[in-house]
């Protein structure tokens, strides 16, 4: 009766996915007859995106300053992308809603922040991908992300990267924002431990450090 | 989870034992159990709880470079060779009969390497499935997208069945019966004498009845519940689990794998929250378990943020009838209380009233309403929550009807021995929030935004037990390293067993690395219940003690004194006037190194919490809108571990009972039986822009020099403050969360149409 109230509705062929719908609307049209997601094997997919072969796609996303190349399915998400295709892959971009609610999967695009679930990984090229990885390391922390760990504005961590990012892109827009401008630039970004006050301060105490990285 | 032994000293007497009391949480419910210890004055005892120099410091998070660089691995981001992508098809229906389940067509998709049919695994058809959200298949794929066109794939032939997911259609007596064998009110208890409490109310002043709800909430986890599991045939597997017991998942696994204990390993190095949902192996563990069997391949079975709506439990709601009644100089006479828990198809949890208070005569009886509705789960102070909640309210209420300051209702009614402990997080909250300015009256003063204050305050216990086996390392080379198989859920729990061990040694807290979440290491309890530190640090204190002696006596001969005169600090070993560095004491271990087991020392720890919390919000009373404007959080617990982490976690208990006050709840459509806001879009959470300022306050009076965990008690207080601050801002009561503009505006519509 209601099994399609989720969104999720089953498709009318299996092999369907109710993404190719929204595919032609960007262009994919003459491969989506052509049994576009057929498995294939790899070896036979074709180099570039604009050849789209049956199969997967071969595609080189920018990923932090590094052209990376990455084997696609044209419905595969920015973030899958990121956290299961790449060899070796890159995992601080998080998968929590996959529908763009909750901010863990932010990465930039060209400087600018993206829910990595909600592009397209063929849509990402000839972008720069900006993932938190990119941001610093453990051992060349950038001046946010040290001021999240002095503040402690973190504890199980699994939205964290996600705040890093988008407060990340607002200190390179706004080098000095106030606490409202703070709270907006993070308000697509939710954690349920509850360390909002602190991620606040930190972003604050790091835009009064110096040598905020210019993106 | 066995209990640790105890190592004993060469050649020691048998030693004397007494029975004590202790907490043992199960799925995050606590239970007192009676253990047995050894009874000695000997070991380690904290001292007094200023004179430390890590622990109750200021401390940085330990593992908070990895967390903020992206480097920390998760469940979620575990990616093995050949590793299948799992996802799980739940029922649509609240209520209904499987009478086919063709799983041919998603079998036959590409990349389709395993399908599932249940729990239970192949259950013969028909089968019924009684909520919304229950699992009935799961399929397994070479990529997550192949894993959802098969699940979409499965057709399931339903039988719709009357179905009730309302609490008040639920206790009709000709409603649909929910679970088989149960009645859908379910007796949970009794206590007192009902005739007794009736003739009470005939004497008092002023007397006050009313129903108080709340509904259910959801964890919200980030990390959503789920495992891989890398079993490929074989007679060997491990487990990656987003978990809050990693033993409790071992236990689990060892049964659903078949295999013996020693070959399955359970690794939670990370985990993204919990909250008290995630304990044992689970409906999707035991999906991702068959399927890796079938696949004889790794799988990686998350569960989708729809999915954990549905299916991964949340905190029950409550329906509670309340008649309280006083007398004018504000003695609490008699509470008569009727608890419904609201807990779906399960029994959910209350805590029995009355709550904190003592009225002089009380009657309570708690039942369980059942409902086609997914099960309930532990979730942060479980019971108390919901029981604390009406409590409050009616505290409030009665205060109120006489006239009397709620605050000096509050004092004069917590009685006992622990009264004085409430009586100070009050007044030190009372004075951090300003009590005096509230209104006089509420509603009070000009224009439509009206402020308020409001307070209440909680209990919980917070005590450990012996379940934590800790073993601290000492190399040759100086890595000093501790370990246990226990997990940290983000509440700092690295980092206080770094600091105990680095303040015994004389060292720095860079100087020593711990090792968790790995079942090959010393048993832990899970944690629920908030027993994790007050089980965990008292280990950890003893397993550092001891090998702090140990090394004592083998380098006391190179010093040329006695081991009692060997003393650790600021990075040296000094005895005498011999004076070595760390690394080069430590050479004198050579060549197997220290490794030194610690148990668990009741006194150490101790139990009870008195938390008290006081709110102040803005009423917008043309539009009905509440704006949270300061929270005050009073938390004792003793010897407090690291006041940084300890900090941030009353910040999280205050932000999450917010956001049951304010906002948070299940809308269920009850004639169609389905949930309408299964996702981050409709369940509102507290987010960027409805944090107000917020004050966690340490109540470093408390003269326990004791390990106590606060998880819990520190989110409990909060929601009743804030629903009485709306009732200081503004004259109404909202006696149903969450207090959404609407409730706000009917509830001064209403008054209104009674003035």
């Amino acid at each position: 009766m209601h099994d399609e109230r989720d969104g999720d509705a089953p498709p009318s062929e299996p092999t369907e996915p109710g993404r190719r719908s929204f595919l032609k609307g960007l262009g994919f049209a003459g491969a989506a007859g052509s049994g576009l997601l057929a498995e294939k094997p790899m070896a036979e997919a074709a180099e570039t995106v604009g050849k789209l072969p049956p199969g997967h796609l071969d595609i080189t996303l920018t990923v932090n300053g590094k052209p990376r190349k990455v084997q696609v399915e044209p419905r595969t998400t920015l973030l899958d992308a990121l956290r299961i295709r790449l060899e070796p892959n890159l995992t601080g971009a998080k998968l929590v809603c996959g529908e763009g609610t909750c901010g863990a999967c932010t990465v930039m695009l060209d400087g600018k922040t993206a829910y990595a679930c909600l592009v397209l990984a063929v849509d990402a090229v000839g972008r720069q991908v900006t993932t938190v990885e990119g941001l610093g390391t453990p051992d060349a922390l950038s001046p946010l992300q040290a001021a999240f760990i002095e503040k402690d504005g973190l504890m199980c961590g699994f939205c964290t990267p996600g705040f890093v990012t988008s407060l990340t892109a607002l200190l390179r827009k706004n080098p000095s924002p106030n606490e409202q401008q703070v709270r907006e630039a993070c308000h697509g970004n939710f954690c349920r431990c509850g360390t909002y006050p602190r991620i606040f301060e930190a972003a604050l105490a790091a835009a009064k450090a110096p040598a905020v990285k210019k993106g | 989870m066995s209990t640790p032994t105890p190592t004993p000293a060469p050649g020691a007497a048998p030693k004397k034992m007494k029975k004590i009391k202790v907490t043992r949480a199960v799925n995050g419910i606590d239970t007192e159990v009676e253990i047995e210890v050894e009874d000695t004055n000997e070991g380690p005892v904290w001292g007094p709880n200023d004179k430390h120099r890590l622990v109750n410091s200021r401390l940085v998070r330990v593992d908070a470079a990895p967390k903020v660089t992206g480097a920390a691995k998760y469940t979620h981001d575990i990616k093995l060779p050949g590793m299948l992508y799992a996802r799980v098809l739940r029922s649509p229906h609240a209520h209904a009969r499987v009478t086919a389940i063709d799983t041919s067509a998603a079998a036959a998709l590409p990349g389709v390497k395993a399908v599932v049919v249940g729990p239970p695994i192949d259950v013969k058809l028909p089968f019924e499935v009684i909520f919304e959200g229950q699992a009935v298949a799961a399929v397994a794929a070479g990529t997550p997208e192949q894993a959802e066109d098969a699940r979409k794939a499965i057709k399931v032939t339903y039988e719709a069945l009357p179905h009730v997911c309302a609490a008040q259609d639920a206790i009709k007596p000709d409603a649909p019966v929910v679970v088989t064998g149960d009645p859908n009110v379910e007796p949970k208890g009794k206590k007192g004498e009902p005739a007794q409490a009736d003739a009470a109310f005939a004497a008092c002043d002023a007397v006050v009845e009313a129903d108080y709800k709340t509904p259910v909430i959801h964890h919200c986890c980030l990390e959503t519940h789920g495992m891989v599991i890398d079993y490929r045939g074989g007679d060997t597997a491990t487990v990656y689990a987003t978990t809050q017991g990693v033993f409790s998942v071992k236990t689990d696994a060892v049964k659903a794998l078949g295999l013996p204990e020693d070959k399955v390993v359970i690794l939670t190095e990370y985990m993204g929250g919990g909250f008290g949902s995630k304990f044992g192996l689970g409906t999707e563990g035991l999906l991702a378990v068959e399927l890796s069997k079938r696949a004889k391949a790794p799988v990686h079975l998350m569960l989708t943020r729809r999915d954990e709506f549905t299916m991964a439990g949340n905190r029950s709601g409550s329906w509670q009838s309340l008649k309280g009644g006083v007398m004018k100089d504000g003695r609490f006479v008699v509470l008569k209380t009727y608890q419904r828990r609201l807990g779906g198809i399960a029994d959910g949890s209350a805590a029995v009233q009355p709550y904190v208070y003592t009225p002089e005569v009380a009657y309570s009886e708690d039942v369980a309403v059942h409902t086609h509705e997914c099960p309930s789960r532990a979730m942060r102070a479980p019971g108390h929550v919901q029981s604390g909640f009406a409590m409050e309210m009616m505290v409030d209420e009665l205060a109120h009807k006489i006239g009397m300051d709620p605050l000096e209702f509050r004092k004069k009614n917590i009685k006992g021995d622990d009264a004085k402990n409430w009586h100070r997080t009050l007044d030190k909250g009372a004075a951090a929030i300003g009590w005096s300015r509230r209104n006089a009256t509420p509603g009070a003063g000009a224009g439509p935004r009206k402020r308020g204050i409001g307070c209440a305050v909680a209990t919980w216990g917070g005590g450990g037990n012996n379940q934590c086996k800790v073993t601290v390392d000492i190399a040759p080379d100086g890595a000093v390293t501790v370990k246990c198989g226990t997990q940290d859920l983000g509440t700092g729990t690295r980092t206080f067993m770094r600091a105990i061990v680095a303040e015994e040694l004389g060292l720095g807290m860079k100087d020593v690395v711990e090792k968790i979440g790995d079942s090959r290491l010393g048993g832990a309890n899970g944690s629920g219940g908030s027993t994790t530190a007050g089980s965990l640090a008292p280990s950890v204190k003893v397993a550092a003690y001891r090998a702090r002696n140990a090394f004592a006596e083998k380098i006391a001969p190179l010093l040329k004194v006695t081991p009692d005169k060997v003393t650790f600090a600021d990075g040296m070993v000094v005895g005498g006037d011999q004076k070595l560095t760390w690394k080069r004491a430590c050479a004198a271990l050579a060549p197997a190194g220290l490794s030194v087991l610690g148990d668990w020392k009741a006194e150490l720890q101790s139990k009870t919490t008195h938390p008290a919390a006081f709110a102040e919000v803005e009423v917008d009373v043309e539009t009905g809108r509440v704006k949270p404007i300061k929270i005050v959080s009073v938390q004792d617990c003793g010897l407090p571990l690291s006041r940084t982490t300890l900090e941030s976690q009353i910040n999280g208990g205050m932000i999450q009972s917010m956001g049951m006050a304010l906002w948070e709840g299940n809308v269920m459509d009850a004639d169609l039986g389905v949930r309408l806001n299964p996702s981050f879009m409709d369940y509102k959470m507290p987010g960027s822009l409805e944090i107000p300022e917020l004050v966690p306050i340490i109540d470093d009076d408390d003269p326990r020099e004791a390990a106590i965990g606060v998880a819990e008690p520190c989110l409990i207080p909060t929601v009743g403050a804030l629903i009485n601050a709306i009732y200081n801002a503004c004259g109404v009561r909202i006696r149903e969360l969450p207090a959404t503009p609407d409730k706000v505006l009917m509830a001064l519509l209403s008054q209104e149409k009674k003035a």
